[in-house]
């Protein structure tokens, strides 16, 4: 495949193959966030996702039992988060922290104590047949970009999908304008009659569901197989929290956002081979340590984070009710 | 909308909030992650009772080494509890610093860093045996301990800095800046080079070198057998109590409470918000550096999991206590039962992971966060609430 492909082919496919979750992650976030909510859960939300779509899947045999069943326990995660802070006025931060350690410790337990019960992926014909790759019958015989972007499993399509359904709700929907409205400014929403309540709740565990869909994304990219020490999300979630911003919470942006941070991510894999391949033009890529490129997508979003507030020109995305609960009697 | 008919009832917020209410609430959220854990542990196959009595009796009974479970028990228990009590800080003026645990790595690195240099320095001028006198050992662990502050609590203090002056948002940026601070350490831990001297040089692949036998926490010995006392664990409970009073008797302390309250308030009262909360922060975030540094000092060496996901622990720990001082004593505590005691039981069933103590935390947590709501709010039916608009 490496030569058949290129080197330069084989890092844009990459960035694509090994990132899409990261789309999921921010497309759902940015989906809550829209509502008002910060929730900082987005790591324990796509591992429950992940491990109970993955054995639902192979137990199925089903890629579609795994979407529908990723989606919903995340969608669950979303729905606890709602109730304890949209009905019960519960802090969203320590919410959001102790759903990520929840379902951090239910990752772990349930895929450890299945122990050597776990269900390899190979076993599953229709996840192995399902994450193959489905090239697009013109588009992809465009040279060398073609087999790099165009040549991907369904889900890849799916998450690109729905990150362009996401913008075009939220921008050209009745339904979507209510929403920021909610998210900005949820007493003024309140007094002309829009339900707080339902489109907090709605969005939130819509927003999970497609958080958990990321999951599902990454359990079937790791080929299904539990390891006891690393969680199969790695990180992401928290990427994803980040990319929010640097994409400034909308959902088209978060495409090419995560093609950024995509890159950095296999960069860090790539720079010896790339440094190799092309030693005069890319040598000095070698030099470069490996920890940096995995810091550069955090490092980029706290200095997104810090100019924007410094230059506060109204053009940033941020809903201004973010993280702020709604009482209705302290309107 | 109907004017006529109003929801079925409505929430209204509570004058005051009485013990008994807390305590019920607490002990039912616990009852209730027990008994979900207990769920759990027996759909696994696992005997649910004997898996608790384990990790409740951390492991203690019945063994030879019961000493070394305790210094354990110990070394877990003076981060969560100085990270707790550092965040509760922070957390009374409303400032998110969810940022704990890139202050810890920060404080541990700084600390790392003046163990390895301090010792190369005084060796060079004092030669080998500087490190033997007990004012060496003094003179290192206390400057270790400087060097874990003031890094941990520059670390936090930029988001203060930057929210102060232009708002920027800390809840995020603290996120951000702790995997900076967390790939900083990888950093120093994975790169082999003849500068980095935070690594090992007997070894070909990159471990971090063990500290100087000087840089090691002090530890007393007591009259409990092999069992010796580490010395952070009195500072610890020393700055435990010290926040305690400086929260309720002095002027820095009415101030944070007046700025968490209402900082248009503290404005008025010709109170500098901005000033108060950038040093509130310093000695929140400091404090966790030095936990950081404490904890470095205690195992002897780094390490690229340091943290023990003790910033995040202690967001949970200052909350269950509703940021007061006393209470985040015992959940540290007793969370720290938990995370040590699962750690220990797993050993015994191996089916059981390591990780149940978080799944645990998690639903006590979830359960005291539902709790909450009836202590805060009261529910008011439709005909009460008519009835008392009538009668008022």
């Amino acid at each position: 495949m490496n030569q058949e492909y290129g080197v330069f082919t084989l890092f844009l496919f990459n960035i694509v193959v090994y990132n899409i979750p990261l789309l999921y992650g921010t497309v759902g976030e940015m989906i809550t966030e829209k509502s008002g909510s910060l929730n900082l859960g987005v790591e324990g939300t796509m591992a429950v996702g992940a491990i109970f779509g993955y054995l639902a899947g192979n137990y199925a045999n089903s890629m579609l039992v795994g979407l529908l069943v990723s989606f919903v326990t995340a969608g669950m995660c979303g729905l606890l988060f709602a109730f304890l802070t949209v009905s019960l006025q519960a802090n969203q931060n320590v919410t959001g922290l102790t759903l990520t350690t929840f379902g951090l410790g239910l990752y772990f337990f349930v895929g450890k104590g299945l122990g050597a019960d776990w269900p390899a992926m190979q076993g599953a014909q229709s996840l192995t047949g399902g994450f193959a790759a489905r090239p697009i019958p013109v588009l992809s015989s465009i040279p060398v970009l073609g087999k790099a972007l165009f040549s991907h499993s369904l889900l890849v399509y799916l998450g690109i999908a729905i990150a362009v359904l996401s913008w075009w709700y939220l921008k050209h929907t009745k339904a979507g304008l209510r929403l920021r409205a909610v998210g900005e400014n949820p007493g003024a929403a309140d007094s002309v009659g829009v339900n707080i309540l339902q489109y907090k709740y709605i969005h939130l565990v819509l927003g999970s569901g497609i958080m958990g869909l990321g999951g599902f994304y990454m359990a079937l990219n790791m080929g299904g197989s539990f390891e006891g020490s690393n969680c199969w999300i790695n990180g992401y979630g928290w990427i994803s929290i980040a990319l929010v911003i640097f994409a400034n919470w909308n959902p088209v942006y978060a495409i090419f956002g995560t093609m950024v941070f995509g890159f950095f991510n296999v960069l860090q894999v790539r720079a010896s081979s790339l440094a190799y391949a092309f030693p005069e033009l890319l040598g000095w890529m070698s030099s470069i340590p490996p920890q940096l490129y995995k810091a550069l997508p955090f490092l980029i979003t706290a200095i997104v984070l810090i100019v924007s507030s410094v230059n506060k020109r109204g053009s940033s995305g941020a809903p201004a009710g973010l993280g702020l609960n709604y009482f209705r009697e302290e309107r | 909308m109907n004017q006529n008919h109003g929801p079925l009832f409505r929430v209204v917020k509570r004058e005051n909030t009485r013990w008994y209410h807390l305590a019920v609430s607490y002990a039912s959220a616990i009852a209730a992650a027990l008994l979900i854990g207990a769920l759990l542990l027996s759909v696994q196959g696992v005997p649910a009772g004997a898996f608790f009595r384990d990790m409740f009796s951390l492991g203690v009974i019945g063994s030879k080494f019961a000493y070394k479970n305790v210094e354990g028990f110990i070394r877990l228990f003076i981060p969560l509890l100085i990270t707790s009590v550092a965040l509760s800080l922070a957390f009374r003026m409303r400032f998110w610093n969810v940022g704990g645990e890139g202050q810890f790595i920060i404080g541990a690195l700084c600390a790392g860093f003046v163990a390895f240099r301090l010792d190369a320095l005084l060796t060079s001028l004092a030669g080998e045996s500087w490190g033997d006198a007990v004012w060496g050992k003094l003179l290192m662990v206390v400057c270790m301990a400087l060097a874990g502050f003031f890094g941990g609590g520059l670390y936090g203090v930029i988001a203060a800095v930057l929210k102060v002056k232009y708002g920027t948002n800390e809840t995020l940026l603290t996120l951000m800046l702790n995997y900076i601070a967390l790939y900083l350490i990888l950093f120093f831990g994975e790169t082999k080079a003849s500068w980095n001297f935070f690594l090992s040089t007997e070894s070909e692949r990159p471990i971090f070198a063990t500290f100087p036998a000087v840089a090691k926490m002090i530890t007393l010995p007591t009259p409990f057998g092999r069992f010796s006392l580490n010395l952070s664990l009195i500072v610890a409970v020393l700055i435990c109590a010290g926040i305690f009073v400086y929260l309720k008797y002095t002027k820095q302390g009415y101030e944070i409470a007046v700025v968490g309250d209402s900082p248009s308030t503290a404005m008025y009262a010709g109170m500098k918000v901005g000033r108060i909360v950038i040093r509130t922060v310093f000695l929140s975030a400091a404090l966790i550096g030095l936990a950081g540094a404490f904890y470095a000092s205690s195992a002897g060496t780094l390490s690229t999991s340091i943290t023990n996901d003790v910033g995040w622990t202690g967001v949970t720990v200052a909350w269950l206590s509703k940021l007061n001082t006393a209470a985040i004593f015992v959940s540290s505590l007793f969370l720290t039962v938990l995370q040590y005691g699962s750690q220990v039981a797993s050993t015994s069933y191996p089916t059981v992971d390591a990780n149940f103590a978080k799944l645990l935390q998690g639903v006590i947590l979830f359960a005291v966060l539902a709790a909450d709501f009836f202590t805060r709010f009261k529910l008011v039916g439709r005909t009460k609430a008519k009835r008392q608009e009538v009668l008022g």
